[in-house]
């Protein structure tokens, strides 16, 4: 007995029992079998593209929150106690942690580009190596684009290219980061397909893509580093008529071009909104038809953001489904109908970020006081034409000029659709027949499904001029507008861009690339403004100190710093007490 | 055989007693208890050796034939067998309850161990013990009686869990202790009925539960259920019933004490004053006026004496070859907060032990098997308990008192009547018990659970011992849930139905087998070994759930309520949301040994060693080998000590170490897993609404891989004495420990530019050190007056020593009091796990002489121009300079010192019972609203201690608006030393057995009870038991709004046949 007892006991013991221990993940691939084919590539380079939607999570943390608020076209804004976004739009930092999630967005998209480009490059499993090539120049373009946004709002960060590197490394200069931008564009647009833009799913980077943010790069790096070319990884360089190449190209071939009416590109002129908003109510469009919004899928439109139905609270990132620029910019509200509601309406309901500046459009009345765009795109709340009643001061309401931008701000409706009963604060999405609020957090903050456009084809034509120094590319656009054509020279491009791209995330690269900072924080630095209702000018915003303190980077996250223990160094202009906001006492 | 036995016996007999050999006798006498000396009914009194037998009457008397110098056999129950031979022919016999015995025999993990010889520290509290107290889960009777183990209800509502730490925080995962039912590991003891349990052993040194190796690095708890016994079968029922009420009631404002709070807000501010009848609207002001006082929303969601029930029957009994224990119960509690949606907890359990002996020899049983098999199914429905944003509590504490809860047609006070009565004050303000009936109270989860094994035990010669037992474990459960449209306010309102039905099944099954042999005696060694091997396939399961919205207008007529929300009754999809998978796989194989050896009882030793694989990690890292050694020495044995035995009846010094494993990590961690969740989507095309979904999902490498992840250690030394003192009716125990957890298994924050999640490393350690005192006294005065009181308090120390990266943080989160506060709770090299981060404050600034002061010190301050009434907030490292540096420990959640304590008294059939537990030097996080929000949330009478006027206070600053930094900062204000003493439970009963002698019971016991009963402490909450923390494991002490333990008043009765 006891023998055989033994023997089952042995046999138990060493019959291999590490096969038993052997497990099966049933709900995840790793990275030894997977990509296995197209469909999988396609999954890795949309978990890339999910990463710009993570990023909107934290829309303060972002390059274009960031861009729009510095720059001289808006203020900070917000509630007296919104001491992040006040301290943004000075230069000055509220919090070590402001800017964690951009940064931990941007790497995450990076990471995940990286992996992407080892797998698919030279991969010979492929069918088709025309669907491979597509996609690996879209996970350049991503990179790209990832690296340009991180250059230009830090300078210099760590530049990670491989998905087995070491992690922890010390900030690669701008020459090096350029390079990589560069060199990934320039194969993305080398390896990407020749198709027009609509013959791809909207969203999906394309040659056109890439060969507008090579020229966006080669402006801002030869403007603002005051360089004549482009450098490449492993020596050589970029010129200028390279890039010229390009956008010609793009201009001619990508089958972008400019709608009908500037107005049809905002989501105002939207068909439940646009016969009950005084402002747009019976007109009749430049291009002679009744306005209406193109729709975030327009010929315009080079590259955007995608969002869509999909916000909620379940995971730490799903608001960045919905446009939270959106509900930032939106107005801050008191009193149930009152500001955001039906006082102001078509304009709803947000946080009141990011105030326009009294700036723009008293030169924009001055410089150019026919051009429809200022009041397209700049709400002025005193214009009876509007047709809004306003309270100065909402909900202490900080840094506010009685002007907010129009282009990216909660646009609700009136007409009952569906028969569907109307509740304020709503946006014109829940308009929609099949509008579907279950995935939403709420109508408020998570309907907001307009796409935050990168880049404009306007943006492209007026890149285009600027390159060539011709006023071809300008005048289209000035012609949509209902403008004559003017000549060309830097002032007119210079204002040119300004008004066309207002509020669109642009103007802080363009200031600075043409080293014109100081001179428009002087004007911004003494202006009038209302905070918590009562009108206030300020004595010196400490724009300027702040700019010549920095030149315009913004400081390296604190706790990337503890981690990198000590391998990563603050920028300059960040270290001091003089970078901290103390409160609005300017 | 029998032959030959008779034969023996026969000359036996004549050996001891020649002259009266084979002469019959009537043999009678009394046998009763030697506690109290009261008669036994229905002892069993048998001839050794012969089939002849008896049993006592209602007055415990027997009278029996046999032949003198025969050995009479007397078994009962719960009492020691005794063998008498008989000498005259009357013969009383006082029999001992076998609980003193049992007392001195101890599980310790695959078999027993007589408790004098045990050298590890271990615990052991019987089922009575347990019972006795009368909770719903036997954790709850635990919490007095186990040192050195801190058992913190999750929250009050009925059928949640505890949360159990043996000897301190080791680990930021999992630190739930292994739990080993009936041999079976990793059940559920909230799943027992208490009744039916037999006793728990707590093993908390690292030696003790060696042998239990992996999962033991958190300690072990060991669960025998009640076996069968051989002897008449006797049959218990224990009943009670029982009211609940709140113990203690939050001080909420009253509507006019909120609105002048509210306008000290709006005058602080500057912002001027707040005009009721406009912003209230007529109807609501007039009534304000005629004396209305407000809503108290915490009176409206109140359930007075909400009943509890409990019926337990117990059956046990049995032979020589088959015993059997048997055990039915039912448990029904009702909450006392969440009407009209109130909590509810409904448990039905059945078990069913036996065992048989398959082949007999005359010294042993050769082949023996069994099975215990424990059914259950519970059901329970609750309001929301969370986070901010999902805690009905929280929600009925923060709600102004300003609105009314019902209109004046008997609906929920709405959006629509707040527009109706022109309510214009901030729209978000809403009904939560509106909110709370819509959204989160209607709910019902149902559990399943088997716990079986079964087993075969065969002694092919005598002490060795050949056990198999195939385990056997089954879980299974559903949810539903039903949301309706509703209107509460501005920002909070749907229109929608929506119906989630969710289910998830799963079983473990686990093979053991054991051999043990206890050597024969060589010269006073004494030496037993046991092997054994263990294999253990976890959770093969699978979970599906459906949730279905559907608009209101279109809602089904079938939908009509909570019984009707099927998804069945919901077809017209609006949208829905689907899920299902596989529950996570593991498997565990493990071999095992242990040694134990004695010299005549004096000096004592123990080695095991076990060797453990797990399917959590890299192959080669797969396996853990996790020896210790103890050793004991019973000091009071030795000659010498002989003369101290006027006093000292038992002195045993105990020492111990060990080592133990943990291997809780989620699977896979050793690879670069691809993950296709549904937050990396990314909407390509057009721009889509509704039901046309173009979202793609993406494939991402959703960790860095780390192969060289392998198992946590827990190393631990013990030392201890066991004592027994005057005629062993002192006891005194005591224990000192440390306790170090290695290559602490954590995913600390690594770098941004990697990319991805942190990978588990092996990246930390912990130490824990304490001791534990146990002292009891057991004496009578008189014949009839026994009583018994038992203390026992143990002290922890908690500190982290090591984490593997450059920051030495593992970081908490943030938003916890209140949206926009930071992160306030973390784990840090030097600190307690989980201790409590923020700001020190040094009091509030009484004018401006002291702010002007205070800035001419050149000392630093946070707010942008500070007023009289702000807080100074300490520059904690003095460099004049306030930031994130200035933040350190403002409290730590663990307490320093737990007690137990109770006292047992019983007088002629009466007894009285106090139990108590308490906790010290432990700090809560408390914030009943989200004071860096909003101001509209209602305050409790706290805020009465504000400052508002020069020394007035030196603690609260000034009221003010949401976000300001006074509020904002996470600061020691909102942190309260929470030390409590709570007594648990006070019981009177009376056994009316002794009253009237002829009842046809053997007991019957009426009861009162008291539970809950009062809580000593200055603790401003509801409830100092605080086991919440914001859903990290190693947090806690974080009180929203936590739902407070009942009070209970109980009557009951233990009834046995």
């Amino acid at each position: 007995m006891k023998k055989y007892i033994f023997i089952v006991m042995a046999a138990i013991a060493f019959a291999g029992c590490d096969g038993l221990l052997d497990t099966n993940n049933y709900t995840e691939s790793n990275t030894s079998n997977f990509p296995k084919n197209a469909a999988d590539a396609e999954k890795m380079i949309t978990a890339i593209y999910a990463t710009l939607n993570q990023a909107t999570a934290s829309p303060a943390s972002t390059y274009y929150y960031a861009a729009e608020l510095v720059a001289d076209d808006r203020m900070g804004g917000g509630g007296e106690n919104d001491k992040e976004t006040l301290a943004l739009g000075h230069l000055l930092k509220a919090s070590d942690s402001q800017w964690d999630a951009f940064w931990a967005m941007r790497y995450r998209g990076i990471a995940r580009a990286n992996a992407a480009i080892e797998c698919l490059t030279d991969n010979q499993s492929f069918e088709d190596t025309q669907v491979r090539d597509q996609f690996l120049g879209e996970a350049l373009y991503l990179r790209a684009f990832f690296y340009s946004e991180l250059a230009e709002m830090f300078g210099s960060v760590p530049l990670i290219v491989s998905s087995t590197q070491e992690t922890n490394v010390p900030k690669s200069p701008a020459d090096v980061l350029y390079a990589q931008i560069t060199s990934d564009l320039k194969k993305a647009t080398e390896i990407m397909s020749n198709k027009k833009y609509n013959e791809f799913e909207s969203g999906h980077a394309t040659k056109w893509a890439a060969q507008a943010l090579m020229a966006r790069n080669f402006l801002f790096y030869t403007g603002f580093y005051k360089k004549d070319a482009l450098p490449l990884v492993g020596g050589g360089t970029l010129s200028k008529a390279e890039v010229i190449t390009m956008i010609d190209d793009c201009v001619a071939n990508s089958g972008h071009d400019l709608v009908g009416d500037y107005r049809n590109l905002w989501p105002y002129t939207n068909e439940y909104t646009k016969n009950d908003y005084v402002y747009t109510k019976d007109s009749i469009g430049e291009d002679g038809n009744p306005l209406q919004w193109a729709g975030n899928e327009n010929k315009e439109t080079v590259f955007s953001i995608k969002y869509c139905n999909y916000a909620g609270w379940s995971d730490t990132y799903q608001m960045g489904y919905a446009n939270q620029y959106i509900l930032y910019f939106g107005l801050r509200n008191e009193k149930s109908g009152g500001n955001g509601q039906q006082a102001t309406f078509p304009f709803g309901q947000g946080w009141g970020q990011g105030p326009v500046a009294s700036s723009i459009w008293d030169e924009w009345a001055s410089s150019e006081p026919s051009d429809l765009r200022r009041k397209a795109s700049i709400l002025n709340v005193e214009d009876a034409s509007e047709g809004v009643t306003y309270t100065f001061g909402g909900d202490k309401q900080m840094e506010e000029c009685g002007l907010w931008n129009k282009k990216m701000i909660p646009i609700s409706y009136k007409t009952e659709v569906n028969g569907k009963t109307i509740s304020w604060p709503n946006t014109f999405w829940c308009a929609y027949a099949s509008y579907d609020k279950s995935n939403n957090g709420n109508d408020m903050q998570g309907a907001h499904y307009q796409d935050l456009i990168y880049i404009r084809f306007a943006d492209i034509l007026l890149m285009q001029s600027e390159l060539k120094g011709d006023a071809t590319g300008m005048n289209r656009v000035r012609a949509r507008a209902g403008l004559p054509a003017v000549p060309y020279t830097l002032e007119n491009l210079q204002k040119e861009r300004r008004h066309e791209l207002c509020f669109e995330g642009r103007r802080w690269a363009d200031i600075r690339r043409w080293g014109i900072v100081e001179d428009v924080f002087t004007i911004k630095n003494t202006l009038t403004v209302w905070n918590k209702g009562e009108r206030v000018k300020m004595t010196d915003g400490g724009y300027v100190t702040r700019y010549k303190a920095t030149n315009g980077f913004f400081p390296i996250p604190k706790s990337q710093i503890d981690l990198s223990n000590g391998v990563l160094e603050q920028n300059a202009g960040w270290t001091g007490q003089d970078a901290n906001y103390s409160g609005w006492n300017f | 055989m029998k032959r030959k036995l008779l034969f023996l016996s026969v000359l036996l007999l004549f050996g001891v007693c020649l002259v009266s050999a084979q002469q019959n006798l009537s043999v009678s006498g009394v046998v009763s208890d030697a506690s109290d000396g009261t008669p036994l009914v229905g002892v069993s009194v048998s001839v050794k050796g012969t089939s002849l037998g008896t049993v006592t009457n209602l007055d415990g008397q027997y009278t029996i034939k046999v032949a003198q110098g025969s050995t009479l056999v007397f078994s009962y129950i719960g009492m020691e067998k005794q063998e008498i031979t008989v000498k005259s022919s009357v013969l009383n016999v006082k029999m001992q309850s076998d609980a003193q015995v049992l007392g001195e025999v101890v599980a310790v993990g695959y078999g027993t161990m007589k408790k004098k010889l045990v050298t590890g520290a271990t615990v052991q509290v019987k089922g009575d013990d347990i019972q006795r107290l009368n909770t719903t889960s036997a954790l709850g009777a635990l919490q007095s009686q186990t040192p050195g183990v801190s058992i913190v209800s999750s929250n009050g509502q009925p059928g949640e869990g505890f949360k159990v730490t043996i000897r301190g925080l080791g680990t930021i995962n999992n630190s739930s202790p292994l739990y080993v039912i009936d041999g079976i590991a990793g059940g559920d003891i909230n799943s027992l009925n208490p009744a039916d349990i037999e006793s728990v052993d707590v093993l908390k040194d690292a030696a003790s539960s060696a042998i239990y190796g992996a999962r033991a690095a958190n300690g072990v708890i060991l669960v025998t259920t009640k076996q069968g016994k051989s002897g008449k079968i006797q049959v218990t029922y224990d009943g009670y019933m029982g009211w609940q009420n709140v113990y203690k009631k939050p001080g909420l404002l009253n509507a006019q004490e909120y609105m002048a709070i509210q306008d000290e807000i709006v005058f602080n501010e500057g912002d001027g004053l707040n005009d009721w009848e406009a912003l209230l609207g007529a109807k609501t002001y007039a009534r304000l006026q005629a004396g209305w006082t407000g809503t108290n929303w915490f009176d409206e969601i109140t359930v007075k004496n909400a009943p509890i029930t409990n019926h337990a029957i117990n059956v046990v009994g049995g032979g020589d070859i088959s015993k059997f224990s048997a055990g039915f119960s039912y448990t029904d509690q009702n909450g006392i907060l969440g009407a009209p949606y109130a909590s509810g907890y409904e448990r039905y359990t059945v078990r069913l032990n036996s065992d048989h002996v398959i082949l007999k020899a005359k010294n042993r049983d050769v082949i023996k098997i069994g099975e215990n098999l424990t059914f259950n199914y519970s059901e329970k429905n609750g309001v929301g308990q969370g986070n901010l944003y999902w805690n009905d509590i929280h929600n009925v504490l923060s709600a102004t008192p300003l609105l009314p809860a019902y209109n004046d047609n008997g609906g929920y006070y709405s959006q629509d009547d707040k527009n109706t009565d022109s309510w214009n004050q901030n729209g978000s303000l809403g009904n939560p018990i509106l909110e709370l009936a819509s959204i989160r109270g209607q709910n019902l989860s149902r559990n399943f659970g088997l716990n079986a094994n079964a087993y075969v035990v065969i002694e092919p010669i005598k002490n060795l011992k050949y056990r198999s037992q195939f385990g056997y474990r089954l879980s299974a459960n559903t949810y539903r849930s039903l949301t309706v449209p509703y209107k509460s306010s501005t920002t909070s309102s749907s229109t929608d139905y929506s119906v989630n039905q969710s289910a998830g099944m799963g079983h473990n099954i686990a093979v053991e087998n054991t051999l043990s042999y206890a050597l024969p005696k060589i010269s006073n060694h004494n030496i037993d070994v046991l092997v054994g091997q263990s294999f253990e396939k976890v959770a093969k399961g699978e979970s599906v759930g459906v949730t279905n919205t559907v608009k209101g207008t279109e809602a089904l007529p079938t939908l009509t309520d909570f019984d009707h929300a099927w998804i069945k009754n919901t077809t017209n999809v609006n949208s829905s949301t689907l899920s299902g998978e596989p529950w996570g796989e593991s498997a565990l194989v493990s071999f095992f040994g242990r040694l134990n050896w004695n010299y005549n009882e004096t000096y004592m030793a123990t080695l095991i060693l076990r060797a453990d694989g797990s399917s959590n990690f890299a192959k080669n890292n797969r396996w853990g080998y996790f020896p210790s050694a103890s050793a004991g020495w019973v000091v009071s044995n030795e000659s010498w000590a002989q003369s101290t035995k006027t006093w000292l009846d038992f002195f045993k010094l105990r020492a111990s170490w060990g080592q133990n494993g943990n291997c809780a990590i989620a699977n896979f961690q050793y690879v670069a897993s691809v993950a296709f969740d549904q937050y990396n989507v990314y909407s390509f095309g057009p721009t889509s609404l509704g039901t046309t979904d173009t979202k793609k999902p993406g494939g991402y490498a959703k960790n860095l891989p780390n192969p060289d992840v392998t198992w946590e250690t827990s190393e631990q030394s013990n030392f201890g004495f066991d004592a027994r003192f005057l005629n062993n009716r002192l006891g005194l125990n005591m224990d000192y420990y440390v306790k170090k957890t290695k290559d602490w298994l954590i995913a600390a924050p690594i770098l941004a530019t990697a990319g991805t999640g942190a990978p588990v490393i092996n990246g930390g350690d912990v130490q824990n050190s304490g001791v534990e005192v146990v002292v009891n006294w057991n004496d009578h005065i008189g014949k009839d007056f026994h009583y018994a009181v038992n203390a026992n308090v143990a002290f922890n120390k908690n500190e982290v020593l090591r984490i593997a990266n450059a920051e030495k943080i593992i970081h908490g989160q943030a938003n916890v009091l209140s949206q926009g506060t930071t992160e306030m709770y973390r784990a840090q090299v030097g600190y307690p796990i989980g201790y409590f981060w923020g700001y020190k404050t040094d009091g509030v600034f009484q004018n401006q002489q002291e702010i002007d002061d205070w800035l001419d010190a050149d000392k630093p301050v946070l707010q942008t121009s500070p007023k009289a009434g702000d807080l100074k907030f300490v520059d904690n490292d003095g460099n004049g300079v306030l930031n994130e540096k200035d933040k350190t420990q403002i409290g730590d959640p663990h307490p320093d010192v737990n007690v137990g304590f109770s006292i047992n008294l019983d007088y002629k059939g009466f007894d009285l019972s106090i139990a108590a537990a308490g906790a010290f030097g432990q700090q809560i996080a408390k914030s009943y609203r989200s004071f860096a929000d909003s101001r509209y949330n209602n305050y409790t009478t706290d805020i009465f201690g504000r400052w508002h006027g020069e020394g007035t206070s030196n603690r609260l600053p000034r009221l003010t608006d949401g976000s300001n930094t006074n509020w904002q900062e996470i600061s020691d204000i909102y942190i309260e030393d929470a030390d409590y003493l709570k007594i648990q439970s006070v019981a009177l009963g009376y056994d009316f057995k002794k009253l009237i002698k002829n009842l046809p019971l053997s007991q019957a016991r009426l009861y009162v009870q008291a539970q809950n009963l009062y809580t000593f402490t200055k603790y401003s909450g509801m409830d100092p038991e605080v086991g919440y923390g914001f859903g990290d494991s190693y947090a806690s002490g974080i009180d929203l709004g936590s739902y407070p333990n009942p009070r209970t008043i109980l009557i009951g009765v233990n009834l046995k046949f």
